[in-house]
């Protein structure tokens, strides 16, 4: 349950930066590339949340959505750093 | 983590919609009365049964309304220690400090509108950021007087923040909770799909003849199924009203100086001036700025009237008006502001038409906020509400019946202790509205804080209904049905005839002369609404005390509590 909602929060996280970084990256102004993603954000949270419980193990589980929301959010700061260089 | 595909949604479905459906329930119904919470306010503060107004004129009506406010004294006492930079001097005093910011805004719905300002701390630690410390009001804007502050409008007030931070407004832990049940929502409405793979054959399923379990789980479906789209997009466009500033705020945390910056460059890219010159400046005629920006609308093929109006560094060189439709004609929520040099009256700058992204994103806002006028609509979105709030009803209908033998044999206590908190959820939830309500009338008009006894009685009527809940739930630890589901509807049935008559005899404002004589929609239709209630609670009641009196298990059982069309506005 807790890596279904903190996993998949974090997903929804990371996703969320790195849609918004990337978006912005390729010429989105900012606000639009952050409606975008959030709209498809809650939708990837619910797609983690249901999968978490479907999930062959709980370590899978945590490795997949701690993974991702590691790499998504380490991914955006990149960007946004190479961004504002 | 379980065996098999289905069998982990079904885990889902059961506890997190056990869970948070408490949670739902309050959403839903909270938010079907909000679709009419002006409605709500009309009847709640009779002072104010008068037609919607449009914007008045703002140089003779406005202007002298917001020069009479005076920054908000609790504000001042947090914000001012704050924001002010003790090296440069005494903080300025609260009546000293001086207007930046006006608003005013209103609604096709609205015979009072509210306005604000926001005053300039003039000695700022951080000369970048949001200086304001805020007053408001709300006038009459036949003669710009204000409406007494303490007098609390239920509807838009009370029952719409209730509908997304349940009133717990500590960390804002109300919104978060809401946020999560959401979600949940989403993930009861998918994993009930999975589950219920028959799904148009269940639609249409309904035999109230069996046994209660079979027929609340007949009707947990067609509630769930018939109203899907609007429970998954109300769900879903919640989700993402509240993303920026409370779900997923990146751009206030991790990606803040990206923000910033085109935040800047936007900023920059309209031409209009972020900052004060530090230049006084007198303020053209607004009245004709209203005029142009509305020939302007008329000119795009999108006639309208103004919804909202700000000023921007009031009384500086600097100043602008912007000016911005209401979108009451479409479900989006669009402004097409335009904005106006505020010592001259030149327009500066008219806002461009939206692109694709943003134009969904104000159409899932404007879909959930529903702005627009269309009456039919909105009803539907009521009925919407109170089909989801039979969906989770008989959903814990369903959990009670299907447990509750086993744990009368078992000597459980569980499905007693859920039946106790469905039936405060359900019609404990209905009494405490209603019970506000009757409250609202009862008391003097003129009592000091008002409004606090009516939150009082809204919180007390609930804690009775749930005390009595639990108190008579005894039969249902023997399989049988509590008590309190019968006497709950009848004591919903008794508050809402009780409101009506109050009404009547406060306000003099009856059903024959708010229908016929001197038509007033809004407290008409909040009277029949509660009288509708009343009956369906009845009815329930008489279903349930039918029931009770039968052999337990046989013949009718309505399970559905009268959630399902109790109150609305």
């Amino acid at each position: 349950m807790a890596a279904a909602i903190v996993g998949g929060y974090a997903c929804a996280w990371g996703f969320t930066a790195l849609g918004v970084a990337g978006l912005v990256a390729l010429g989105m102004a900012y606000h639009e590339a952050e409606a975008a993603a959030h709209m498809l954000a809650f939708l990837l949270f619910l797609a983690a949340f249901l999968w978490a419980f479907v999930a062959a193990g709980l370590v899978r589980v945590w490795l997949t959505l701690g993974g991702g929301a590691l790499l998504m959010t380490a991914a955006a700061e990149a960007l946004q750093r190479s961004l504002l260089a | 983590m379980f065996p098999g595909f289905r069998h982990a949604m079904a885990w889902v479905h059961t506890w997190f919609g056990l869970v948070f459906g408490f949670v739902l329930m309050a959403c839903f119904f909270f938010g079907a009365l909000s679709v009419f919470d002006r409605e709500i306010d009309r009847w709640a503060v009779p002072q104010t049964r008068f037609a919607p107004q449009f914007m008045p004129s703002f140089d003779r009506v406005l202007l002298p309304a917001l020069r009479r406010i005076e920054p908000d004294a609790a504000e001042y006492a947090v914000s001012m220690p704050a924001l002010h930079d003790a090296a440069q001097g005494p903080p300025t005093p609260r009546l000293e400090l001086p207007a930046d910011e006006y608003w005013v805004y209103t609604t096709h719905r609205d015979p009072v509108l509210s306005m604000g300002v926001g005053f300039r701390v003039p000695q700022p630690k951080d000369p970048d950021g949001h200086n304001h410390i805020h007053g408001s009001a709300t006038v009459d804007p036949r003669s710009g007087e204000a409406v007494r502050a303490d007098q609390l409008r239920i509807g838009s007030a009370w029952f719409y923040p209730m509908h997304y931070s349940l009133h717990v407004d500590w960390l804002y832990l109300g919104i978060f909770i809401v946020g999560l049940a959401a979600l949940t929502m989403l993930a009861a409405l998918v994993s009930g799909v999975v589950i219920h793979r028959k799904l148009f054959r269940e639609f249409f399923t309904f035999r109230p003849w069996k046994r209660t379990q079979r027929s609340a789980l007949d009707l947990h479906n067609l509630t769930g199924v018939v109203a899907l789209p609007f429970h998954f997009f109300f769900a879903f466009t919640g989700l993402v009203i509240f993303a920026a500033y409370y779900y997923l705020p990146v751009s206030q945390f991790q990606l803040k100086p990206l923000h910033d910056r085109h935040e800047a460059m936007e900023a920059a890219a309209t031409g209009l001036p972020h900052q004060a010159a530090g230049v006084p400046a007198p303020l053209a005629s607004v009245d004709a700025m209203m005029a142009e920006a509305k020939r302007r609308w008329a000119a795009r093929g999108m006639a309208g009237e103004v919804g909202y109006l700000q000023i921007h560094h009031v009384g500086d060189a600097n100043g602008y008006v912007s000016i911005y439709r209401a979108g009451s004609d479409r479900v989006a929520l669009v402004g097409e502001g335009i904005h106006f040099q505020a010592s001259t009256g030149a327009v500066l700058r008219e806002d461009p038409p939206r692109r694709a992204v943003m134009a969904i994103h104000e159409f899932l806002s404007g879909l959930h906020l529903q702005h627009f006028e269309h009456w039919l609509l909105r009803w539907l979105y009521v009925l919407g509400g109170l089909l989801g709030c039979a969906c989770i009803a008989t959903g814990f209908v369903f959990f009670v019946e299907r447990r509750k033998k086993k744990h009368a044999a078992t000597g459980g206590q569980g499905s007693r202790a859920v039946d106790a908190l469905a039936v405060a959820a359900v019609t404990g939830m209905v009494i405490a509205a209603v019970g506000m309500l009757v409250a609202n009338r009862l008391l003097p008009a003129d009592l000091a804080g008002k409004g606090d006894w009516e939150k009082a009685a809204f919180w007390g009527f609930w804690m009775l209904a749930l005390v009595h809940a639990f108190a008579r739930g005894g039969p249902v630890a023997r399989a049988r049905i509590n008590p309190a589901w019968r006497k709950q509807c009848r004591a919903i049935a008794a508050l809402a005839v009780a409101a009506v008559l109050l009404n009547w005899l406060t306000t003099g404002d009856h059903l024959l002369k708010t229908l016929v004589t001197d038509p007033y929609r809004a407290v008409a239709g909040v009277d029949l609404a509660l009288l509708a209630a009343a009956g369906v609670a009845l009815w329930a009641a008489r279903r349930l005390a039918r029931r009770g009196r039968g052999k337990a298990g046989r013949r009718p059982a309505v399970a559905p509590p009268p959630a399902a069309g109790a109150e609305h506005g």
